[in-house]
């Protein structure tokens, strides 16, 4: 576990100095996808550890807290709604979703 | 079992609702932003150069029709231009002549401090320049290049980072004018790199290709710095001002060195 959550940590830094620097360059009309994102939902939606997507939700969330500029300037703003979302997740697809997929990647 | 888990998660978040709260109420945050900036500046300018030189091979090639129509076009343009700069270099003379003759002191020149761009955050119409509290740099500067086109004004200040405002944000506001025109305005931000000038009356007469030029009438900005050129006009008979698309000069892709104006 204390080993996803590091990996967690350089991969989520990895992907926000990709999206900050590096994708900004390739905007499709006007947009950058915000990565970070993208893997807290997959990860949260498809990790089997509630932990794991809370965990993940709140690094990925301080990650971008931290270099996503002027966001209704509050520190803690991505945080606290990615792990309100990772936690929210959880209880849906434990309480009403049935599907394999879910159960074992 | 699961009621004692709950409780856990909810007092996590209260703790975590508590620390953050603390961290922006003791200006802390600031601290851990700069403290992260400062070491990920180098890989983010590496980032940054690779995914420049990439995005401009790869756009050269996608875009080679286009690119010799705009050569066509810019070539054209130049011819234009040059011949302006003739008719402006006389009047600059006469001008001179002129401000002797009135006996006028010359408008002072801007103090500048060069910065250079770290990161961009298109979403929120940003970017991250690699100068801050500790060269001087206040809330409100204004940005601009070497053109002087202006970019925007500082916002958050950091100990050796600051982030830009664009003129294209949708925080943005500011006073302008039609160059060569007595044609006034409000430039607001849309967000997404676009902007547009309102409150313009109704009679007033605006063109496409008109120059928007900032006016000093809020103290937001110095006088006479280029906006962008109005790309359209919409008039409506309902209401009592008409509005103009603006085309910005500033190009976030060919984007290395910037200016901040410390003194006007």
């Amino acid at each position: 576990m204390v080993r996803k959550i590091i990996f967690c940590f350089v991969f989520f830094y990895v992907l926000l100095m990709i999206q900050t620097s590096f994708l900004v360059c390739f905007k499709i009309w006007g947009m950058v996808p915000n990565l970070v994102l993208i893997a807290v939902v997959l990860i949260s939606l498809l990790s089997q550890n509630q932990l794991l997507g809370m965990g993940s939700a709140l690094i990925g969330g301080f990650y971008l807290d931290v270099f996503s500029l002027s966001t209704i300037g509050f520190f803690g703003f991505y945080t606290l709604i990615l792990l309100l979302f990772s936690i929210i997740a959880r209880i849906i697809l434990q309480k009403y979703v049935r599907i394999p997929l879910f159960k074992r990647i | 079992m699961r009621m004692f888990r709950n409780l856990k998660i909810i007092v996590f978040l209260v703790l975590l609702i508590g620390v953050f709260v603390a961290l922006n109420l003791t200006g802390f945050a600031k601290n851990i932003k700069n403290f992260f900036y400062s070491f990920s500046a180098p890989v983010q300018k590496t980032f940054w150069q690779v995914g420049k030189n990439t995005s401009d091979f790869l756009g050269g090639i996608l875009e080679i029709n286009t690119i010799k129509k705009e050569l066509d076009f810019l070539r054209a343009e130049n011819q234009e231009l040059l011949s302006e700069i003739v008719v402006l270099k006389e009047l600059k003379k006469e001008n001179e002549t002129l401000r002797e003759g009135l006996n006028m002191e010359l408008q002072k020149d801007f103090k500048l401090e060069i910065v250079q761009v770290i990161s961009k955050d298109i979403s929120q119409d940003s970017i991250l320049i690699n100068k801050g509290q500790k060269e001087g740099i206040v809330k409100g500067m204004p940005v601009i290049t070497s053109q002087k086109v202006l970019w925007g004004r500082i916002g958050e200040v950091y100990n050796d980072f600051s982030e830009v405002i664009l003129i294209s944000n949708k925080q943005s506001s500011f006073d302008a004018k039609i160059s060569d025109k007595e044609v006034f305005g409000v430039v607001r931000g849309k967000g997404n790199q676009e902007l547009y000038l309102d409150l313009i009356p109704k009679e007033k007469e605006v063109a496409k290709e008109d120059l928007v030029i900032a006016t000093a009438l809020g103290g937001i900005f110095p006088q006479g710095l280029l906006v962008g050129k109005v790309k359209d006009v919409r008039r409506t008979d309902i209401e009592p001002f008409q509005t103009a698309e603006i085309e910005p000069q500033f190009d976030l892709k060919n984007l290395n060195y910037l200016f901040i104006i410390t003194d006007f």
